[in-house]
């Protein structure tokens, strides 16, 4: 017989339930991090946050005469001169309004875009939550040990928002603090509370609706091609479906998770307000701003939360049946 | 002097540890399962106490579903189980503190190292990392595995499998541990080793077992209670003792040559009598002890090397059990 039989027993104490489901939650995260693409999305994003930081530190640096930056848009066309020194005025005198409007605006766009990366992210580690758990029975040891249906979902969920730190929420929020660390005011932290508060209510918020629905997909299947594809069917079909629900039943368009967010990020940031502000205080910025307001018509557009709300509720309602009929022992 | 000594005997004996009452580790009162309309468990009662427990009944009896609705991983349909002296139900998180359970299937982690995944199931027990790694290896080492434990388990056989299914249930030191056919799917020797591995926990480091199996000579082998389940029901629940003591009569004569004149003396005495394959030769002499069997033995001179009394009590006992409820059906 080859085992050792000195068995010992254990008699310290346990642990309690929120370390046992942070060992959930850093488990998945370990598993997701095994996979080599998922790496490099991070990356991207961390090179997305580390472009913020530079353009915030640029925009610092209009506030010195002698900087580089000022130098360098002397030496440009007459026209970019102007445009140039309109800003640097613009950031002297109104520092309350350009900041808060700049910063407002550099983090609604960086936001919208790191969500894309994160959508992608949630799609590859789509396998690793409750999916992989399902298809080979893991599920039946989370739920012969100390931990209940509740705690292991709530491990998972916080899998999924260290993910979305990792590529979202990590990256905007230390470009915020960098940018501001290397600006050359200090009351660029002040001013800025507005984007960074705006910010963190977005990307929370939505990291939450995120965390809820990709467990529900991960729940419907035990198979991984399968959740994978259903993601990516709900983010990218809902965004093919957007224009033609708008020119059929436009009510259709709440089905649309992207467009949803779009609308929450749209009544968070409140893009419009400050663009209002800033034609109403700086007349050479009214004017290139209504430019930017024709063009970019859908940022200015008034946000339909009200249809966005229901469309997410209803979402998160049939993620939830979905994981507490899918989650279960056996 | 006297007078001494009794008080001496009185402080001695008030200074003894106190023997604790003997507490049912699971008690049960009309707990029933069903799943649609079928019944899967049937108005079971029971009071089982500590010790070596099995669980035996044909396929699709409900030994499982009982395990699983006492690990609250199926919820009770009606009545009330409590384990460990705990309620099943409002108190489940705190059982399976408690508790170890190797599931029949495979439940492990596709991607995981064997030491990995154990270290895994401590910590989901709530030990401190540390301790974790410290008893996973130290698990890993009393199943009797070795540097297998850093592979990927999908690369594992079955009976690796089995010990790393065992280690997982009993890395946090449960008082009880259920294990659910723990033999399945292992060569001969596999079982040898899981059975003496699951006879340590409670003979030696005096862990409860409970062993679901529908092999008889598992049970037989390690378990001193045993509870008969079938078509939802308990049949039976009794010591092992006890139910070999029910099947007296019989007996396995084990003799080296001579087992023509054995078989011989036997029909002389009217006694039904067999020579099996192995050269043993089975009787029933009808009698509750063994007396009458050795009177004769004597009496032809013959010195058997072994005498196994009731061989087959339990298998004889299971069918028995089987044919009295499929009769009441």
């Amino acid at each position: 017989m080859k085992h050792d039989t000195t068995y010992k027993h254990w008699d310290g104490a346990h642990l309690g339930i929120w370390s046992r489901r942070a060992v959930i939650a850093t488990n998945g995260l370990k598993s997701c991090l095994q996979v080599k693409w998922m790496r490099r999305v991070i990356t991207l994003c961390w090179a997305a946050g580390m472009i913020q930081v530079a353009i915030l530190f640029l925009l610092g640096q209009l506030l010195i005469a002698d900087s580089i930056v000022v130098q360098w848009l002397g030496n440009l066309s007459p026209q970019l001169q102007a445009i140039g020194r309109a800003l640097v005025g613009w950031l002297e005198q109104h520092p309350e309004i350009s900041v808060r409007t700049t910063y407002n605006l550099l983090f609604f766009f960086f936001s919208s875009n790191l969500l894309t990366l994160t959508l992608i992210a949630i799609a590859l580690a789509m396998p690793h939550l409750i999916t992989s758990d399902l298809s080979s029975n893991a599920i039946i040891v989370y739920s012969s040990k100390a931990v209940g249906r509740f705690d292991y979902l709530l491990g998972k969920f916080g899998t999924l928002f260290c993910l979305m730190t990792l590529t979202w929420l990590g990256p905007v929020w230390v470009a915020w603090l960098f940018g501001n660390f290397l600006s050359t005011n200090w009351h660029f932290f002040w001013h800025s509370r507005a984007a960074l508060g705006h910010t963190l209510l977005y990307v929370l918020g939505s990291m939450t609706i995120l965390s809820v629905l990709a467990l529900g997909v991960s729940a419907i299947s035990t198979r991984a091609k399968a959740t994978v594809s259903l993601w990516v069917a709900l983010w990218l079909l809902g965004n093919a479906f957007v224009p033609i629900a708008i020119k059929t039943k436009p009510w259709l368009k709440f089905f649309s998770l992207s467009f949803n967010l779009q609308q929450f990020s749209l009544t968070v940031f409140k893009l419009k307000d400050d663009f209002q502000l800033a034609t109403d205080n700086i007349p050479f910025f009214g004017e290139m701003l209504k430019g930017i307001r024709r063009q970019a018509n859908s940022v200015m557009q008034t946000p339909e939360m009200g249809g966005a709300i229901w469309g997410l509720s209803i979402m998160l309602v049939v993620a939830v049946i979905i994981i507490l009929r899918k989650v279960k022992p056996e | 002097m006297v007078g001494f000594a009794l008080q001496d005997a009185f402080i001695e004996l008030t200074m003894l540890p106190r023997m604790p009452a003997p507490i049912p580790i699971i008690e049960t009162t009309n707990l029933t399962k069903r799943y649609g309309g079928q019944r899967a468990l049937n108005d079971v009662t029971l009071s089982v106490f500590p010790g070596a427990i099995g669980l035996l009944g044909p396929n699709g009896a409900g030994k499982s579903t009982f395990m699983k609705c006492l690990l609250q991983l199926q919820p009770i349909t009606s009545g009330s189980a409590r384990l460990l002296g705990r309620e099943v139900g409002s108190e489940g998180r705190e059982i399976r503190k408690r508790v170890g359970y190797t599931p029949e299937q495979d439940c492990h982690i596709p991607g995981m190292v064997g030491c990995e995944y154990v270290t895994y199931c401590a910590r989901l027990c709530g030990l401190p990392f540390q301790v974790a790694r410290q008893r996973a290896h130290e698990m890993l080492d009393f199943v009797g595995m070795g540097q297998e434990r850093y592979r990927k388990i999908d690369t594992y056989s079955t009976g690796m499998k089995q010990r790393l299914k065992l280690a997982q249930a009993i890395v946090h030191d449960p008082e009880i541990v259920f294990l659910d056919e723990p033999t399945n799917g292992l060569d001969p020797k596999g079982q040898v080793q899981i059975l003496e591995l699951v006879q340590s926990l409670w003979k030696q480091h005096g862990i409860c077992v409970v062993l679901s199996s529908h092999l008889l000579h598992d049970v037989d082998q390690i378990c001193e209670q045993i509870i008969i389940i079938a078509r939802g029901r308990v049949l039976v629940h009794d010591s092992l003792q006890n139910l070999k003591a029910r099947q007296r009569g019989a007996a396995e004569v084990v003799v080296g040559s001579r087992q023509g004149d054995l078989l011989e003396a036997f029909q002389r005495n009217q006694w039904k009598c067999e020579l099996l394959p192995n050269g043993h030769v089975k009787v029933e002499h009808n009698a509750d002890s063994l007396n009458p069997l050795l009177k004769l033995l004597q009496e032809i001179r013959l010195a058997p090397l072994e005498i196994i009394p009731s061989p087959n009590a339990l298998e004889e006992m299971f069918i028995q059990a089987l044919e009295t409820s499929e009769d009441a059906v």
